[in-house]
């Protein structure tokens, strides 16, 4: 079983919707992992269904006890964030402010505050519509995707994945190169960077290609929108040389991505001839690699 | 750093505790360091589970633990990523990635005979 994880640095390049496409393309040979937390979206054209949630506990907040508070105004104090302003005369913490250190925890003389966990949304297994499951997760205004959500989600998907005897686990990333990214590539068998001939789509898949090299992972690159600016594909071909990653496929700019989406379809579906055909290769390639 | 035929304390991220347990590919969240040493010929392990409950920073909080054991070399699946790999080049550790797929006893030989990078 492989874990194939399709990523970007960028956002808007097309990366969901070519996730989408392969997903749909292996079928039930893989189980898909959504990871992309902050701004999920492949279940609106994986079309999830039969959700089995579980609450995500992370990070703690303050909590006064108002009944063992003397007000002495000590946490409100040594509080960096000022999260613990008076409110109707007394101290209470401001969730969205606070960062969960235990500063205020630590100096409070009549042990009046505890840290708890946080309740910050649910992660689900749901059936979709390429009769397979997916995993993925919904978290609360506020929240933040972190390593330890995408390390659940993997985990999770790999447990299913060995159970049910499937080929591949096909992960949505995160954009950027952060906590969350890095666990995406921690196990990961191959990346499919999804690139765009923009400045900003240079730069950003040059810059999350550093992490994936300290990983030594093997890499492949889609360039969507590839015939929109011929230079800048120029200057794709020569960083994939340069690195030897291999070219996956080249996508032409196509309103019919969006046209797809509206309908809650992914683009292998829409136009199957076309773009279609291109990801149809894309999917042979990337199960070879 | 070990030399070429040297004795060497070797840590291997795995799934479990024995020498046929699964190697865990990650190194930031592995469940479990299974460490041998060469020289006594002795098996240690570590439960390392409880990074599961970190949000944040879970590669270099596993690399600080890894350095309390000194060992010498490092095979894992992949990684470490940026912020342990810096933890780890500070210790000195070699490392050798591709064992992923393998039981523990796999990846020592495949270490053994030069077959990881």
């Amino acid at each position: 079983m492989k874990e194939i994880v399709i990523i970007s640095g960028k956002g808007g390049t097309g990366k969901t919707s070519v996730t989408a496409s392969l997903a749909y393309l292996a079928g039930k040979s893989i189980i898909v992992a959504d990871c992309d937390v902050d701004a999920a979206d492949m279940h609106l054209l994986m079309k999830p269904v039969n959700d089995r949630k579980e609450d995500f506990f992370s990070g703690v907040l303050a909590e006064i006890d108002q009944d063992k508070c003397i007000k002495c105004g000590k946490c409100s104090n040594v509080c960096r964030w000022k999260a613990i302003p008076i409110v109707e005369n007394k101290y209470v913490v401001q969730p969205l402010d606070c960062e969960g250190c235990g500063y205020c925890s630590l100096v409070c003389p009549t042990d009046a505050i505890s840290m708890n966990e946080q309740n910050v949304g649910n992660w689900i297994i749901s059936d979709v519509k390429t009769n397979t499951q997916m995993v993925h997760a919904r978290l609360g205004i506020g929240a933040e995707n972190s390593g330890k959500l995408v390390a659940k989600v993997k985990n999770e998907a790999k447990v299913l994945a060995e159970k049910s005897e499937k080929d591949f686990i096909v992960v949505d990333g995160s954009p950027g190169i952060g906590c969350p990214v890095v666990s995406s590539l921690s196990g990961a068998n191959l990346v499919v960077l999804v690139t765009e001939p923009s400045v900003s789509g240079i730069h950003d898949v040059k810059r999350v290609y550093e992490l994936v090299k300290k990983f030594g992972i093997k890499a492949g690159c889609i360039i969507n929108k590839a015939d929109i600016n011929p230079d800048k594909v120029k200057e794709i071909h020569q960083f994939l040389e340069t690195e030897n990653i291999q070219l996956i496929a080249e996508i032409p700019y196509d309103e019919n991505f969006t046209k797809a989406m509206t309908m809650g379809k992914t683009i292998v579906e829409y136009d199957p001839d076309g773009i279609g055909e291109i990801l149809k290769n894309s999917w042979e390639k990337i199960r070879k690699i | 750093m070990a030399k070429k035929g040297e004795k060497v304390k070797i840590l291997l991220t795995a799934k479990g505790t024995e020498w046929d347990s699964k190697m865990d590919p990650r190194f930031g969240r592995t469940e479990f360091f299974f460490i041998y040493d060469e020289e006594t010929e002795k098996v240690e392990t570590y439960d390392n589970r409880a990074i599961v409950n970190e949000a944040h920073g879970a590669g270099p909080k596993t690399a600080q633990k890894m350095s309390e054991f000194g060992v010498d070399v490092l095979i894992t699946g992949n990684g470490p990523g940026g912020n342990a790999a810096a933890v780890v080049t500070q210790t000195g550790t070699k490392v050798y990635v591709g064992a992923g797929d393998m039981t523990v006893k796999e990846a020592y030989d495949a270490y053994k005979n030069g077959k990881l990078k």
